[in-house]
């Protein structure tokens, strides 16, 4: 692979074209969280009752960290890197320089990955007005490493789609048929101890899950069981998707 | 004067398709070497391979002195690229799109903008350093990619197809500037279909047909050898074609017949002419011969698609 400093350069380069999409990007950002906030905790959250000894909303919180920044940064190196592929040539001119094509992919992936890291950030920002704040403030700290990482991991595992899209229409497969289901299916809204078995088996394989459980860990202070073997899946997980999409968008982009 | 680009048995293949098929070619330090043909001749992907963009099937490719290639971050370094497709950066300003490709370079920030004001104003748009992309004529965008290729100050600069599109202001102020660039010691690889370009632009050319070279050599060269000095078009009836020929009998000239015009193909044409002249024909042309008559000669008539 040929990474190098130069990886900055592609970043900076989305950094200059968002300045002008920042309150539009932040809006969106700041809505969606409240949406889930507003209807999911204080909502629903009112028939709840205590959960785990707290409100409903101290559980939804970390979950909802974790989601958002997955959201963001698959949306990210979805749609948005397609249309700089396809549409706006970005990448064509960019490979014609120093920078090279999987520097350019790592890039658009660090980049999705702040994009998450914004969306999620938000989402704790809220969440404090709500009343709902890390156990202690350097867990914030690490809240924000962690979100750093599951952008990296998303955005890598979405770029693999979009290094074989052949249109935007290919998209929703992904994001209807994947990371919705994985949306309920990972514990960010409800514990996964009530479902059956095989369901609970299944789970294990979706990396949101392990995502949330490291989350709402950081976030609480409380270790949940297994929050060790998640971190590996994790890591090994993010080392190989972000592996894989540099190779596979190489092939799409050099030919 | 010392070669720059050197390719022997040059060779691109995508899948089964064939797109560059075993070419020699040598591009000297200095000049302007043209690659002509019409669309899916192979010129486009000969120089994506000399500008390390597309990866050498087979043969070599050797640009001063390195073997071209994905990778070669060195060859990338002192190469310019004017593209064909306008990808300029419509998130970004004018001025924004040369600072952040000032920045792939590795040039400083000082440096970047005095370059930056430098070449807007070689290309005529010091104006709208703010202004969108969107804002812009596409004569304008076509500069600006000129300015973006010229950030790094190569020592070799491909255009591909530079003037597509624009009007006669444009692409002469386009040629203008490219020639400027030749003679501040550049060298320049061009991609045309437009004759009158090559014959602006460059020192020497090659035919390209089907991924083969067909012919190579100066443009006044090629036109005196595969044509003459000049044609005598006749607009005419294929039936008139023996009543014609007949009359002109004895003329070193050989013809063709396209459509509805008759080709007379001269060292001279004005025999020739003052010959014609007796048969009191409608619609008669003398001109002197030029690269297009070269490129349809050499490549057909038929429509490439």
């Amino acid at each position: 692979m040929s990474l190098s400093y130069r990886i900055a350069y592609v970043f900076l380069r989305n950094l200059y074209s968002y300045k002008r999409f920042v309150l539009p990007t932040f809006l969106v950002s700041l809505i969606e969280p409240l949406f889930y906030l507003i209807t999911f905790g204080v909502g629903m959250g009112a028939y709840m009752g205590a959960f785990g000894g707290k409100p409903y909303l101290h559980f939804l919180v970390p979950g909802v960290l974790a989601s958002a920044a997955m959201m963001s940064s698959s949306f990210e190196c979805l749609y948005g890197t397609y249309v700089k592929i396809v549409h706006e040539k970005v990448y064509d001119s960019l490979i014609a320089t120093p920078v090279s094509a999987d520097e350019a992919v790592a890039g658009d992936i660090a980049w999705g990955s702040f994009r998450g890291l914004i969306s999620g950030f938000l989402m704790m920002v809220v969440a404090l007005f709500m009343g709902v704040a890390p156990a202690a403030p350097w867990r914030a700290v690490l809240l924000i490493v962690f979100m750093v990482f599951i952008g990296i991991l998303f955005g890598s595992l979405a770029m693999i789609v979009t290094s074989i899209a052949p249109s935007f229409d290919f998209f929703s497969y992904y994001t209807e048929l994947v990371m919705t289901p994985m949306l309920f299916f990972s514990g960010v809204f409800f514990p996964l101890d009530n479902f059956p078995g095989w369901m609970k088996v299944l789970a294990e394989f979706l990396p949101l899950t392990h995502a949330v459980r490291i989350s709402r860990t950081l976030f609480t202070g409380e270790p949940a069981a297994g929050i060790g073997g998640s971190l590996a899946v994790l890591v090994a997980m993010a080392a190989i998707v972000f592996t894989v999409s540099i190779r596979m968008m190489r092939k799409r982009l050099i030919k | 004067m010392a070669t720059l680009v050197t390719a022997s048995g040059l060779t691109k293949r995508y899948g089964d398709l064939v797109a560059v098929a075993g070419i020699d070619f040598e591009i000297r330090e200095g000049e302007c070497f043209g690659f002509l043909g019409p669309n899916g001749a192979g010129k486009t992907t000969t120089v994506r391979m000399i500008h390390c963009v597309s990866p050498v099937t087979s043969g070599t490719l050797l640009v001063g002195g390195m073997p071209s290639g994905i990778g070669n971050r060195a060859l990338k370094m002192i190469t310019g690229v004017i593209p064909q497709e306008i990808n300029l950066d419509i998130d970004l300003t004018v001025a924004e799109n040369l600072i952040i490709f000032a920045r792939f370079f590795d040039i400083g920030r000082r440096e970047a903008k005095a370059r930056i004001a430098e070449l807007l104003r070689f290309v005529e748009l010091e104006a709208k350093a703010k202004a969108k992309i969107s804002d812009l004529s596409t004569g304008m965008k076509r500069r600006l990619l000129i300015a973006r290729a010229l950030i790094n100050r190569p020592r070799l600069i491909v255009a591909d197809e530079p003037t597509t599109g624009l009007d006669p202001q444009a692409r002469h102020l386009i040629w203008q500037r490219l020639r400027q660039l030749k003679t501040e010691g550049a060298t320049l690889v061009l991609t045309t279909q437009y004759m009158e370009e090559a014959q602006q632009l460059c020192d020497r050319i090659v035919v390209m047909y089907q991924g083969r070279i067909l012919k190579e050599g100066t443009p006044a060269r090629l036109v005196e050898e595969e044509i003459g000095r000049e044609v005598v078009e006749i607009r005419t009836p294929p039936e008139d074609d023996a009543r014609i020929l007949g009359h002109v009998a004895g003329f070193d000239c050989a013809h063709e017949r396209v459509g509805d015009t008759l080709y007379f193909y001269c060292r001279d044409g004005h025999g020739l002419m003052k010959r014609l002249l007796e048969l009191d024909l409608p619609n008669t042309l003398n001109r002197p011969a030029t690269l297009e008559d070269v490129f349809l000669k050499l490549t057909g008539r038929s429509l490439h698609e």
